[in-house]
């Protein structure tokens, strides 16, 4: 079941998207070298506004570096590409204005509470904190907002990550592996997060290898080898 | 003014984390003590002599505190990949530099307040010689430590680094600031100004802060 929408008007106003015309991403022959190790090699990836891609593949394959890519946590080692109409290096400020990536950690302070977290990352992206005690409510963390993280469950940690995508409202929204660790209520609260993007109009790009979890998505593309290759699924193979 | 009120933010989150946290209370402050209490054990009970060397050691204590205080700033960023949500905001990385230094010195300050207490009593060292002099020297020595310890605790928010690297570069960067801290506090305890070493302190703290300005978001960045 998915939670209940969001009323709009308590939350802060949504950044606007991508520059007119130009698509939400387009990576040209991007890579990535840790030392000599190749994370991601030579991938072309093209995501229009509004799309809900989902990235699969196994462990190791590049989806994360991918994912970090573009939300302008690493940059690649050759290649170019833009982000919401900005450049990959140049334009990082830009792109981080309009993107969240919700990834394996939670980037969260365990000393604070749970409201004192995403009251820092209003802080931190400025805008208003209006909206905290609601995205708390809506991944059900409201009786605990003055927690400490310390005391949560993994799953608890990702539903507050939940919400602190939920303030910002962006443009694209990166989810690596949002599942993991995960009950089922709190799945669903990740999808309803995803779907809710989706009806918004955002765009969404989803990396994870849970195959019970592509519903949602309107395209697919599959990872290997830090390469994108044709989907072993549509190819008749496991 | 957002660039302060982000600076604000990270300061008290940091000064939240670690009342909390009680990290100063708990290895800091006994560290110090027992920095102080050695030193004073293996000098003898020479009054004049541990009343000489009473500044060196009360600005080494306040070293290696700051030193540890720095660290465990950046402890709390690695976490759970907290570094990466202040990378990936879209705020001046100033304000983040500006507002770790601001916790530290924060610390700092009430460290060294009982620091000064304990070499008073421990020492025989009087304090009210000139106090203006003093307070300048360790309010100024403060904002410069911390303006280090902020600055070098982003090279590398990997605990094994961090451990090993983190001393080897802010200890050398921050000798400037011990001479002129010791010179400063010995010639106030007895009374006298200290304009030259405070200017010293001065220079220092405005080169380093704003080093850290221009600087750290290429620190921080891959």
């Amino acid at each position: 079941m998915f939670p209940r929408t969001t009323d709009a008007a308590t939350l802060p106003a949504a950044v606007e998207p991508a520059r007119a015309g130009t698509p939400a991403i387009a990576l040209s022959r991007v890579t990535r070298v840790f030392g000599v190790i190749p994370a991601v090699v030579r991938v072309d990836f093209t995501v229009e506004p509004g799309e809900t891609v989902l990235i699969r593949g196994p462990n190791g394959a590049g989806k994360s570096t991918l994912l970090r890519i573009v939300a302008t946590a690493l940059s690649p080692t050759y290649g170019e590409g833009h982000v919401q109409g900005f450049d990959l290096l140049r334009g990082r400020e830009g792109i981080r204005r309009r993107t969240e990536l919700l990834g394996h950690r939670t980037r969260l302070y365990e000393d604070l509470t749970a409201s004192e977290n995403l009251r820092f990352a209003c802080a931190m992206h400025d805008i208003s904190a209006a909206g905290v005690p609601e995205a708390l409510e809506h991944v059900g963390l409201a009786d605990v907002t003055g927690e400490r993280v310390r005391g949560f469950s993994q799953g608890m940690r990702q539903r507050l990550a939940v919400a602190r995508a939920l303030l910002r409202r962006p443009p694209l929204l990166l989810l690596d592996e949002p599942y993991a660790g995960l009950d089922g209520e709190a799945k669903d609260i990740v999808d309803g997060a995803i779907l809710e993007a989706r009806t918004a109009g955002r765009t969404v790009v989803l990396a994870t290898h849970d195959l019970s979890r592509g519903g949602l998505a309107s395209r697919t593309v599959f990872m290997d080898g830090g390469r994108i290759v044709p989907d072993p699924l549509r190819e008749g193979r496991p | 003014m957002i660039l302060l009120r982000q600076a604000a933010a990270v300061a008290g989150k940091d000064l939240r984390v670690e009342v909390r946290g009680r990290y100063a209370l708990g290895a800091v402050l006994p560290f110090a003590a027992t920095l102080l209490v050695v030193f004073g054990l293996s000098l003898g009970p020479g009054r004049t002599l541990l009343r000489q060397t009473a500044p060196g050691l009360l600005w080494l204590a306040v070293l290696f505190a700051g030193v540890l205080a720095s660290r465990r700033a950046y402890e709390t960023e690695a976490e759970d990949g907290a570094m990466e949500g202040l990378l990936l905001a879209p705020v001046d990385k100033a304000a983040v530099f500006l507002g770790k230094a601001a916790g530290v010195a924060v610390q700092l300050v009430v460290l060294e307040a009982v620091v000064v207490a304990m070499v008073s009593a421990l020492f025989d060292l009087p304090v009210t010689g000139s106090v203006g002099t003093l307070a300048g020297a360790f309010l100024l020595g403060t904002v410069g430590l911390a303006a280090v310890g902020a600055l070098f605790g982003a090279l590398d928010v990997s605990a094994r680094a961090r451990e090993a690297v983190f001393p080897l570069l802010v200890l050398p960067l921050a000798t400037p600031v011990l001479v002129a801290g010791v010179k400063a506090t010995a010639l106030a305890i007895d009374g006298r100004g200290a304009s030259s070493w405070l200017g010293l302190l001065v220079a220092f703290d405005l080169v380093v802060l704003a080093a850290g300005t221009l600087v750290y978001e290429h620190l921080l960045e891959d």
